[in-house]
């Protein structure tokens, strides 16, 4: 049994979310409050995870730590189609590691910029943050632009999205929270709306699902006619 | 900036604007929510909602609509009415409700706006074809960016000297050219925009996209390092609402003042024909689903047809009209006198068959072409993907008549050709058994089947006031023998309704413009609410309820059992 | 940005909301901002709390209160009373303070967004209402001449899940009360015990015009919950309506009746506006150029 230990706020936490509803798995929350009781930090949880970082995943007595990790883990064991983590494939995988780290890297950004602004975590020097997450969006929307002009949609060469996808989507999308605007990254936005379109996408709080697809027309386009006599 | 306001510029490129996404733009500092129709209308709007001011962009695009993501109001395409409001179903907005929207041109594959435009974009000597190049947001305000680009030297490029002071052109070593365009984001940000004169493709569109980006992000990267001091920015000014937005108004349109053209007329059967009408001039007003006009005929006739257009499908009206051979002359003239290119005089739609969209589940039934407002509501109960199931009785020969409507939900639609009239008794029977919370049924046809159904549908105990309908035409006699007073509350008159006259004339007599539309107590647009007295109704508009109510009348066709009546006008 | 200083003494002569009690236990000394001025609040050994301004040297101390679970300061001369929330002290109940949050938007549009019913559907989707149960039924608002408090009475709205421990849907009745230009209380029908009420409460800390630390916090009859799923709850349900609030233009609420456009389900925002546009507030609103708009209801 899966079991992961979650915070609904929590961008890292989301990212496991995420891929387990792509992956359809089911699985138990042990809920940590984050926030405002800082039980990350409790004696407990330190037993689970000497780091004193959510999310944690149990897959029985396996313990794996770290939200880019546990998706590796995941897409490894659980997707039979082999997309979300092609392992066969060491071009995409080293690709995919590339934004892994990309992906970590906005958590001592966009993240702590969101800290910062709604959970109160004084010690961060906002204003150096937000500049740094604007250098990142930069060259992540060079990056998804020029992707696109290649027939890609995804952050990497791929028809499918990736574990790299999953892993930077949270903090780029919630990095209005820390006062940083998208305005100037169109191809990061265009992104986020065919991310919220990836079928079984689940939203967290703070984040809308996007528009509708077309409305899908019907297979059966004969309607149904009965006569009088 | 005063000047700018009058100058074209470049919001957003086309590829900007993907299917259903929604793309947050600025220019001179105002906000825009930018969004392709699936029609292929380009909207560009003020990024806010009027409600309660949240911007349109972290909504919807539904397609033709655009819903906000507060209370999700819906807007309509083109016209950027506000179609629905969610939190009262019932009513239908006031059409003043509308966004402020912004002149689009597409043109150099961009997509250009102006606040008070004079003529059209300009033309850029050389672009005949072109390649849109990746456009690159600079920290930095307008003038300082055009001061760097008119002294700097571009590497292996010589610059054009021309009028048009906004279009930079420049000619490549190779004799090709690139044209750069700045966009005033806000104060101290500007998009440098930039197109090249060939259209390319595959790998050579993707080196000369390459090369350009780097070129232009060094531009910006040596304009930022020049560390200007910044401006103070300034919100541009949000514009007041008119005043009755304010206070909920009861609205009183100038009738019949639309101008239309017949774009379209098309037999659907042996006996309906459709016609399709275009505004002449100006933008056709929203409508709500279930509206009908009122269409002006050549002999001064006036007749009311129900719209059968979709949500958002705002550039033209469709309408539906039975040729009744032996019928009055309203639609002899349509199938006879009217041709494709004829201009009618139109009003506005009036909206009293509202949908109300908050039920889970509605049983359209409709009869022969009673079904044209419910075609409207079809469509956009699909479009907001809520259930709904449509039952047609019909004659065989009109079964094809509405088809390609149906098209995008043909398996919620049941056609029934021929039935007699026990027949359809039980039929309606079978589907109006079980009633269930939030379900509605709506009804509209020949007076006879209105009335059976209401029946069925209280003998099954369906509440009174989910069960809808309307009627094409009031049958009951209307007398119009008593006198009465009326007091008008709001704008403290008082009139005498002698016998003969009905209170709606009245009224237009005494100045007091009330919107009115078919005049015979069948179509609800004239209602106004009763504060006193005793009505003697006589329409078929009202339901019982209502009717018991005494609260509401139909001031063209219901009179007063009492002396006197004070309306709420 | 430099910070403005705060002149109207609408503003200035409230008492603020500055901390829960419950955080203040954890820690000796803590800062805080409050209409763009610094403050300090320590506590001593003896539990006793002081307040200074974090600029005076002098340490002036300010006045305070505890009152409701939370520690309250005023930078002006504050009323002696501050409003009355019985329910607080009932002995069956349980006080949750569920924490506060950081928005960048003014306390009015924070205060707005708590009286709304009409977003449940489309902003706490499957928690606090669902399409198409969007309906907003008419309700009562009045304005308590003896307490100067708005209340809105008779609401009515559809909740698929309408607390921790409810998990079917159902019309919940509501009570809105908001008995200080920054903080509301919303009373629902307790799913334990029909005939009495959960309170939901909101008290606003103005750091400036444009933000805001929201304190939130439940006093509820429900004794099957932990405190924790209750907090988490509650914080899911702020965490949904952040961006809403971060999104809406302009940050200060607009008293002009004007500016927006309100419908009958906004009736108690319209109360609201023309209260704090009676009391003279200037502070994170836009006031109405023309005064003559508002006319008393
Ligand atoms: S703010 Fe857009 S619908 Fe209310
Ligand atoms: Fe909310």
């Amino acid at each position: 049994m899966l079991k992961l230990y979650d915070y609904e706020l929590s961008g890292n936490c989301y990212k496991v979310r995420l891929m387990m509803a792509f992956l359809k798995l089911s699985y138990d929350r042990e809920l940590i409050e984050f926030y405002p009781s800082k039980k990350h930090k409790s004696l407990e949880f330190l037993e689970i995870n000497p780091l004193g970082q959510l999310p944690v995943l149990m897959d029985n007595d396996f313990i794996i730590r770290d939200a880019q990790a546990i998706l590796i883990y995941l897409a490894q064991k659980y997707d039979s189609q082999n997309n979300w983590y092609p392992s066969e494939k060491p071009s995409l995988v080293a690709e995919i590691s590339e934004w892994l780290f990309f992906a970590n890297d906005l958590t001592a950004t966009s993240s702590a910029a969101r800290l910062h602004d709604g959970f109160f975590y004084t010690n961060i020097h906002v204003e150096k943050c937000r500049k740094k997450a604007h250098d990142q969006f930069r060259i992540f929307d060079e990056h998804l632009y020029f992707n696109e002009q290649q027939g890609f949609p995804w952050i990497c060469k791929s028809q499918y999205p990736t574990i790299a996808d999953i892993a930077c989507f949270p903090y780029i999308i919630l990095s209005e929270e820390g006062g940083i605007s998208r305005i100037n990254y169109p191809a990061v936005r265009r992104w986020c709306d065919r991310f919220k379109r990836i079928p079984n996408f689940i939203v967290m709080s703070g984040i809308f699902p996007a528009g509708p697809q077309k409305v899908p027309d019907n297979e059966a386009k004969q309607s149904k006619i009965l006569n009088g006599n | 900036m005063k000047l700018a306001l009058s100058k074209w510029f470049p919001v957003a490129s086309i590829s900007d604007l993907p299917y259903r996404h929604i793309f947050q733009g600025q220019l001179l500092g105002r906000e825009y929510a930018i969004w392709k129709a699936d029609d292929g209308n380009i909207n560009i709007w003020e990024n806010r909602c009027l409600h309660r001011g949240v911007r349109l962009s972290i909504g919807t695009n539904e397609g033709f609509e655009l819903k906000c993501q507060y209370h999700g109001w819906r807007y309509a395409n083109r016209t950027a009415g506000c179609t629905y409001i969610p939190a009262h179903p019932a009513d239908a907005p006031a059409r003043t409700i509308c966004n402020n929207t912004y002149t689009c041109q597409e043109k150099y594959g961009m997509v250009w706006t102006c606040e008070t435009p004079i003529g059209d974009v300009p033309d850029i000597k050389g672009f005949k074809s072109f390649t849109v190049l990746r456009p690159i947001p600079i920290n930095s305000a307008y003038k300082n960016v055009r001061n760097f680009l008119s002294s700097k030297e571009i590497p292996d490029h010589h610059m054009l000297r021309s009028k048009q002071t906004e279009f930079w052109r420049f000619k490549t070593n190779a004799g090709n050219l690139l044209s750069l365009v700045i966009q005033p984001q806000s104060g101290n940000i500007s998009i440098l925009r930039g197109i090249y004169n060939l259209k390319t493709t595959g790998t050579e569109k993707l080196r000369v996209l390459k090369y350009y980006n780097s070129l232009m992000t060094k531009l910006r990267d040596e304009i930022e390092s020049q560390h200007l001091p910044k401006l103070h920015e300034r919100n541009p000014k949000i514009s007041k609402l008119a005043d009755d937005l304010s206070q909920f108004p009861t609205l009183s349109d100038q009738k019949h003042n639309l101008r239309v053209s017949v774009s379209e007329k098309v037999k659907l059967s042996d006996n309906i024909v459709k016609l399709k009408l275009k505004s002449i001039k100006k933008q056709l007003p929203t409508f709500h689903a279930g509206a009908h006009i009122d269409i002006v005929l050549q002999n001064g006739l006036i007749r009311q047809y129900s719209l059968t257009n979709g949500p958002g499908e705002t550039d033209h009206y469709c309408i539906a009209v039975k040729i009744e051979k032996h019928g009055g002359g309203g639609s002899k003239i349509i199938s006879e006198n009217i041709s494709v290119g004829d201009i009618m005089a139109i009003s506005a739609p009036h909206n009293s068959f509202p949908l109300l969209r908050n039920s889970t589940h509605i049983i359209f039934l409709a009869g022969g072409i009673g079904i044209t407002p419910m075609l409207s509501m079809a469509k956009a109960m699909h479009s907001m993907r809520q259930s709904f199931e449509l039952h047609h009785f019909t004659k065989s020969n009109d079964k094809e008549a509405f088809s390609h409507d149906f098209a995008s939900f043909t398996n919620k639609v049941i056609t029934y050709n021929d039935l007699s009239i026990n027949q359809s008794l039980t039929t309606i029977k079978s589907l109006l058994k079980k009633p269930k919370f939030s379900n509605k049924i709506y009804v509209c046809g020949p007076g006879e089947m209105i009335q059976n159904a209401i029946k069925i549908g209280l003998e099954f105990g369906w509440n009174e006031s989910d069960i809808h309908y309307e009627y094409f035409k009031n049958e009951n006699e209307i007398h119009k023998n008593s006198t009465f007073k009326i007091d008008l509350a709001r704008s403290a008159m008082s009139l005498e309704v002698p016998s003969g006259k009905s209170v709606l004339q009245i009224l237009k007599e005494n100045g007091v413009n009330l919107v009115s539309s078919c005049e015979q107590g069948a179509c609800g647009t004239c209602k106004v609410r009763v504060i006193e007295g005793k009505i003697d109704h006589q329409d078929v508009f009202l339901n019982s309820l209502e009717k018991e109510g005494q609260n509401i009348m139909l001031t063209c066709v219901s009179r007063a059992k009492s002396k006197r009546l004070i309306l709420d006008i | 940005m430099h910070a403005e200083i705060c002149e109207d003494t609408v503003i200035l002569n409230q008492w603020h909301p500055i901390s829960s009690t419950d955080d203040l236990k954890n820690h000796k000394q803590i800062t805080t901002m409050l209409l763009e001025e610094k403050i300090t609040c320590k506590k001593n050994s003896n539990g006793k709390y002081f307040v200074w301004k974090s600029i005076d040297i002098k340490k002036k101390l300010l006045p305070i209160k505890i009152a409701y679970g939370y520690l309250w300061t005023s930078l002006g001369t504050p009323p002696t009373d501050l409003f009355s929330f019985p329910e607080f002290y009932e002995i069956d109940r349980r006080n949750v303070a569920t924490g506060v949050f950081g928005v960048n938007i003014s306390a009015g549009r924070t205060i707005e967004n708590f009286l709304d019913m009409g977003h449940f559907p489309f902003v706490h989707t499957g928690v606090l209402g669902e399409e198409p149960h969007t309906e907003v039924k008419e309700y009562d608002v009045s304005i308590c001449e003896t307490n100067d408090e708005i209340l809105a009475t008779k609401c009515q709205f559809y909740q698929p899940q309408a607390a921790v421990i409810s998990s079917k849907g159902a019309e919940v009745d509501y009570i809105y009360r908001i008995p200080h230009i920054n903080c509301a209380i919303l009373y629902k029908s307790s799913p334990v015990d029909k005939k009495r009420q959960d309170a939901i409460i909101i008290f606003v800390q103005p750091v400036s015009q444009e933000i805001v630390r929201a304190h939130t916090g439940m006093c509820i009859i429900d004794d099957k919950s932990a405190d924790k799923d209750i907090r988490l709850f509650q914080q899911t349900i702020f965490g949904q309506d952040k961006p809403i609030l971060e999104n809406q233009f302009p940050k200060k609420l607009p008293l002009d009746s004007r500016a927006e456009t309100p419908i009958r389900a906004d009736k108690s925002s319209i109360a609201y506006r023309r209260w704090l546009s009676q009391k003279g507030l200037t502070y994170g609103v836009i006031p109405s150029e023309d005064n003559n708009l508002f006319e008393v209801m």
